[in-house]
């Protein structure tokens, strides 16, 4: 059962991480992981293999939401971690005379936990890419990698990466992929302007909602595809056309922390030389004919230099720019939605008929009880499956929020409304007013005056949690922020632009806000003499 | 006009009232009076269908309350009774949103159907008649007591109603403020008003009802001319209460 699958995904994935992490881990970046690379860097730097001996340990960071082949809980154990990085860690390490120690970290932000200190390696199928090439130190390949398209079992409209580009019958095809991975490089560099390129969070969505009729087709990194190909993630699903483009994974370290990458490329040579890295690979089923060209691999060192400071700010700006967008349409569309639908819960809490009353009160307790990063899984992967409809991610994500915080809005409006005093009622009951046009003329009005502060607060907060809907496809500002920082060496650029423009956008309407709040504060008093 | 017959009503287990029965003409001012808890308010809110009563039955005009089961049931009902009888209320009430012309015009307009100049045209006569014509724009926040308590009568005046029920309408008022709102009420009664008024203001009844109602323990026990029922009061109750408020 496809649904089952789901919502063990969703349990899973609700252990694995709490959004605030991400979004937090975000922020570590320009709150301690900056300033600290700057400084632990040179501290690190000579002696980080004499330390990673002698505390015996070898610490390596990778995400497990990632998932297979690569780093996984282990289905029946899932404290237990499989995939081919575990085990090519353990044999690392144990060419150093260490021990691996696994590091849980969210994948776009590794580099961050590297520069802060906390992991002296990543080793979970980061492409070589000269952006972190010259951000990290990176050791030889240890796996080639190649790209593989994915359509739906039943899938004629194209055949191949090239016919996908061409676009079908007047429409340009969504394909959705892993947002800032190497395949959406590759599309947005060699058929940018000729796909819908739809960035998800994790593989696996994106290769369900292919399944489930939501995209046209997926491109995922080979190795994920044969791992998942036989999984119920992909069912529905086939190969379509030849694997394409070549690429390295390889392992980052901190800058100029030579030793530990001779350490580590000597200790990789010698199991690509004894096969035992042929050994881990076919395990998994990823030993294909690309891997022998390991042993001879070397790494395009010439490439150009990404830019810094107002050349990045010039670059990477309209992207940002772009994504505040979304960023603020997201807020301003979805929160009058809220406040519309949690005054008529309130309404209908406090006035409406006794049968309404008990499911009033179930819609509130469940929406503000459950995660709102739930909710979105629910509206957005469930949702098209029982009904066979597709949605727009950017729609869903303003009806996922809208409905989330309706909740919250409902019960700031029964407070407001509670705090009219019952002779506005009666008042208005005696002059003949009917029930319903006491509500709008009389109560109504005066309970929003009361509730303006805390529903600007919560406007403000939402504004913030827009960043929860890149898990449904949605590149808003903090994805955006992301995505770049992980494959720029402006790092530092891209981040006091993505809290600049989460400044322009926020205190503006804090000013709009206390505004309103002075304009009205005289009638405020009104309500309370009354 | 309003004619009330064998109405009892309880809180729970405790009994307001206990079969009141009582006659108000057209162009009466009858005042109740009574000690706090007699039932007197609780009366006042049922001749308005704010309060349900258990049994008897209360006639306003052609129209006839009766204790329901329901609150839908006579929605239609109350509609057109609570537009016939206005309600001045202890605490004002005004609609604090509303400037003291919107306050008035608010029944003219929602309940009665009048356009806004029409409803603006009656709410500024009718401040005029209390003595507002300078504060029509005045939120209630800025007005005094008296003043707010005038802006409710003008209220309640603006559907035209055939009969204006007072439920302490200067309870929450000093000497001052009291007495401009019982001038306002004694010219209202003159210009034969219908009015129905539970209120301790014994000068104001003895000068302006033309009946006086004695509610004690939610029976009416003893009503006349306030001649009457002031100077040679029949009911030993009634000789109590006169007591307590001359002390």
């Amino acid at each position: 059962m496809q649904q089952r699958d789901l919502l063990s995904l969703f349990a899973l994935r609700m252990r694995q991480r709490a959004v605030a992490r991400r979004v937090r881990a975000a922020w570590v970046t320009l709150i301690i992981g900056l300033p600290s690379s700057l400084v632990l860097e040179s501290a690190h730097a000579s002696d980080v293999l004499d330390r990673v001996r002698e505390r015996g340990e070898l610490i390596w960071g990778a995400d497990q939401e990632g998932g297979g082949p690569f780093v996984f809980p282990d289905a029946d154990h899932p404290e237990v971690l499989r995939g081919f990085e575990v085990d090519l860690a353990e044999l690392l390490a144990a060419e150093l005379g260490v021990r691996p120690k696994f590091y849980q970290a969210d994948w776009t932000t590794l580099p961050e936990f590297l520069e802060n200190g906390a992991i002296d390696v990543i080793l979970n199928g980061y492409e070589w890419t000269p952006g972190r090439a010259e951000r990290m130190t990176s050791t030889r390949p240890y796996y080639i990698y190649q790209l593989q398209l994915m359509g739906r079992e039943n899938e004629t409209r194209f055949s191949s990466v090239d016919d996908l580009c061409g676009g079908g019958a007047g429409a340009r095809y969504d394909v959705s992929v892993l947002g800032g991975s190497a395949p959406a490089l590759y599309l947005r560099e060699h058929c940018s302007d000729r796909v819908n390129l739809v960035e998800y969070d994790g593989n696996t969505n994106a290769m369900m909602q292919v399944a489930a009729g939501v995209h046209d087709a997926t491109f995922q990194d080979l190795p994920i595809a044969v791992f998942y190909r036989t999984l119920p993630q992909a069912r529905g699903l086939k190969f379509i056309g030849e694997p394409i483009g070549r690429g390295y994974y390889v392992m980052y370290l901190r800058k100029g922390e030579v030793r530990l990458a001779d350490a580590l490329n000597g200790a990789l040579a010698g199991l690509i030389a004894d096969g035992r890295l042929k050994k881990v690979y076919d395990n998994y089923g990823l030993w294909n004919d690309t891997q022998p060209g390991l042993a001879t691999a070397t790494l395009d060192t010439t490439e150009q230099r990404g830019h810094r400071g107002l050349a990045a700010v010039l670059q990477y700006g309209p992207i940002l720019i772009k994504a505040a967008g979304m960023t603020l349409l997201l807020s301003v569309a979805s929160m009058p939605i809220a406040i519309v639908i949690g005054l008529f819960v309130a309404l209908g809490r406090l006035y409406g008929p006794v049968i309404l009353r008990a499911p009033l009160a179930i819609y509130v307790e469940v929406l503000r009880g459950t995660p709102v990063i739930l909710q979105l899984y629910v509206i957005y992967f469930l949702l098209p499956k029982l009904l066979h409809v597709g949605f727009n991610p950017v729609l869903a994500a303003i009806a996922g929020l809208a409905i989330n915080y309706s909740a919250y809005e409902a019960e700031i409006y029964r407070a407001g409304l509670q705090a009219i005093p019952r002779g506005q009622m009666e008042a208005a009951l005696a002059l003949g007013l009917t029930r319903g046009t006491a509500l709008r003329r009389i109560i109504v009005p005066q309970a929003v005056r009361i509730v303006i502060p805390p529903v600007t607060n919560d406007f403000i907060a939402l504004f913030k949690d827009t960043s929860i809907c890149s898990v449904i496809a949605v590149v808003e500002l903090t994805k955006q922020y992301n995505m770049l920082a992980n494959n720029t060496t402006a790092v530092l650029e891209v981040a006091a632009m993505t809290a600049l423009l989460y400044l322009a956008m926020s205190y503006p309407l804090s000013l709009v806000a206390r505004r309103a709040e002075a304009a009205l504060s005289g009638e405020a008093k009104h309500v309370s003499v009354a | 006009m309003i004619h009330i017959e064998g109405v009892h009503k309880r809180f729970g287990q405790v009994p307001i009232l206990r079969g009141v029965t009582l006659t108000v003409e057209r162009g009466q001012t009858a005042v109740i009076i009574g000690a706090s808890g007699g039932g007197k308010s609780t009366l006042l809110r049922c001749i308005n269908a704010l309060e349900k009563f258990d049994q008897g039955h209360i006639k306003v005009g052609d129209l006839t309350l009766r204790p329901c089961l329901s609150d839908g049931d006579d929605h239609n009902l109350h509609l057109q009774l609570r537009r016939r009888v206005g309600m001045v209320f202890q605490q004002f009430n005004l609609f604090p949103h509303y400037s003291a012309l919107e306050n008035v015009m608010a029944g003219p307009i929602h309940a009665l159907g009048l356009s806004h100049d029409e409803a603006a045209q009656r709410a500024r006569t009718l401040l005029e008649r209390v003595g507002l014509k300078d504060k029509l724009d005045a939120r209630p926040a800025t007005l005094s007591g008296g003043q707010q308590q005038r802006v409710a009568i003008a209220r309640a005046l603006a559907n035209e109603p055939a009969a204006i029920l007072f439920d302490e309408p200067t309870s929450a008022l000093d000497p001052r403020m009291t007495a401009e709102v019982l001038s306002v009420m004694t010219d209202l009664s003159r210009a034969g008003q219908t009015m129905i008024v539970v209120s301790h203001a014994m000068g104001f009844a003895r000068r302006t009802a033309h009946v006086v109602h004695v509610m004690v323990d939610g029976q009416v026990i003893e009503s006349g001319p306030p001649g009457e029922v002031f100077d040679s009061p029949r009911h030993a109750s009634t000789r109590e209460l006169l007591a307590e408020a001359e002390s």
